[in-house]
């Protein structure tokens, strides 16, 4: 039965170093060591949160960023063809203007051609009147020897005029 | 696993030879065993503490006592060894106060008397529940210094382990229980859990700074859940109190035979004795087994000659230490059923207010 006993001896020592005991780690220890678990428990649990924000705002970064690449290639590929629009423009009128002008100068070489010719052909007549006058003359000089000739000729001539008018 | 394996056959072979040389010294000295005087001495309280392969010597410790005079003696233990008697001191070989110190007195008939003087000697358990308590304290500690200097970083290794321990029983037992008062009692239970298990666990250990039957010792059970009981009753609310004298049951239960509160009372006390009983029982069973399996080796090889005793050596060995296995897990358990029991018996206490109004209406 001395087991069932207790000794007065170990419940007063237990006592003792038990309170001891209790009294130096509710002092020291476990107040501490609660408030410092607590604490980073609640720091995880806030660094988890920012984490799961921070990805968040990633997230959106990124896809905002896809969002201007997007429009900033939309804008690329808008100027590209209104370049290429404005060049074919500009060459088109380039080319309407050389046509023009070519034109113009064909239209005032043709005036000088036509200007040139037709100052050309009225030389050229007036020699070749004055050839034929000169021809005439010397034919005249030649046939108008004798008065029956002269009569007939000019009878003839009359008769053109009279036929022309 | 290989390495675990030497480490096993090397305490096999230890403990063999260990227990072989410790008994055979004994059963030489007395010539027969006595196996129910031995297995009570080692589960039982001693004025030195043993060394490992001798029987003789042991390690001295203070033995304090006061005489029926009421002056205070205080001397060491190694006095009192095989047989010696200091100050009119000396231990007793039978009777009652076998292997206690015990004093001589006049009986008032002109004889003398023995008697048993105020007894507040450092034995061997008390001795084990001081190193207890202070590598309780080491343990602790290690945690807030490492707070104190490493801030918010997470502790790594031993302090890691003792700090996991912590949050166990903190976050799984005493704040899910307790809820908001669970910092109030916090200190309390946690101190209860580390004090249990570290002397469950040094209980364990067989050489010096362990082998002291502590926690399957009564006297320790009994301060631990008087405590419990005094935790509970002192803070209990006036809810508490107010169900175990006028509890919510049919008037005829509680008037004018008081039925129901004797019974509630009655509860009061059985729930701390159950906390002694449960913890002393478990702990010193386990003890216990370890060693009548030991002493198994000795009583068949004095029945049959060393070729028995051979073989019940390796069987008991193997025995023991798979007993040891096990004690090493029922030592946490134990410590974490004491403190998970004793805070629901707090928190029991603790309860209050908020179905109050509700019961009083049924009640009346």
């Amino acid at each position: 039965m001395e087991l069932f006993t207790p000794e007065f001896g170990l419940v007063f020592w237990m006592f003792v170093v038990f309170a001891i005991l209790f009294i130096i780690l509710a002092k020291y220890a476990w107040p501490f060591i609660i408030k410092s678990l607590e604490e980073r428990a609640d720091m995880i649990d806030k660094g988890v949160v920012y984490a799961q924000n921070a990805k968040e705002q990633l997230d959106n970064a990124k896809a905002e960023a896809g969002k201007y690449i997007a429009e900033a290639q939309k804008k690329q590929a808008d100027i590209l063809r209104d370049a290429a629009k404005i060049k074919s423009q500009i060459i088109e009128e380039a080319k309407t203007a050389a046509s023009d002008e070519a034109k113009k100068v064909m239209d005032a070489a043709k005036l000088a051609i036509e200007q040139a010719r037709k100052e050309s052909e009225l030389q050229f007549r007036n020699e070749v009147s004055s050839f034929a006058l000169s021809i005439a003359e010397k034919m005249l000089k030649k046939n108008m020897a004798n008065d029956k000739a002269q009569a007939e000729l000019v009878d003839k001539l009359l008769k053109e005029v009279e036929n022309k008018n | 696993m290989k390495k675990v394996l030497t480490i096993l056959s090397i305490l096999l072979v230890a403990v063999t030879f260990g227990t072989s040389s410790v008994f055979a010294a004994e059963s030489g000295n007395t010539e027969e065993i006595n196996p129910k005087e031995i297995i009570f001495d080692h589960l039982g309280d001693g004025y030195g503490w043993e060394v490992p392969f001798s029987h003789s010597h042991r390690i001295p410790l203070p033995v304090i006592v006061c005489d029926y005079e009421g002056s205070w003696h205080i001397f060491s233990s190694s006095r009192l060894s095989h047989g010696g008697e200091y100050d009119g001191f000396k231990l007793a070989t039978e009777g009652d106060y076998r292997n206690k110190v015990v004093g001589m007195r006049p009986d008032g008939n002109g004889g003398m008397e023995e008697y048993r003087p105020l007894d507040l000697s450092i034995t061997k358990n008390v001795a084990a529940l001081i190193i207890s308590a202070i590598v309780v304290m080491l343990m602790v500690f290690s945690v807030v210094r490492w707070y104190k200097r490493h801030g918010m970083k997470a502790p790594r290794r031993g302090v890691g382990a003792v700090e996991v321990v912590i949050a166990y029983i903190y976050d799984g037992v005493i704040k899910p229980t307790l809820g908001t008062k669970a910092k109030k009692f916090a200190p309390y239970l946690l101190t209860v859990f580390f004090f249990i298990l570290t002397m469950n666990l040094l209980g364990l250990v067989v050489i010096f700074p362990g082998g002291a039957n502590l926690t399957g010792n009564i006297a320790v059970t009994l301060v631990l859940s008087v405590c419990t009981f005094l935790m509970t009753n002192l803070f209990g609310t006036k809810h508490y109190w107010k169900d175990i004298f006028w509890p919510d049951v049919p008037l005829w239960l509680k008037f004018p035979i008081p039925i129901m509160p004797v019974i509630e009372v009655f509860g009061v006390f059985t729930k701390p004795a159950a906390l002694t009983v449960r913890l002393f029982a478990n702990m010193m069973g386990g003890h216990m087994i370890v060693i009548v399996l030991t002493l198994l080796i000795f009583i068949f090889t004095a029945i049959g000659g060393l070729a028995i005793g051979g073989v019940t050596t390796v069987v008991s060995v193997a025995f023991s230490l798979f007993m040891l296995l096990i004690d090493t897990l029922v030592s946490f358990i134990q410590a974490y059923v004491f403190t998970m029991l004793s805070t629901l018996f707090i928190s029991l206490a603790q309860a209050g207010g908020e179905h109050e109004a509700v019961s009083d209406g049924e009640a009346h």
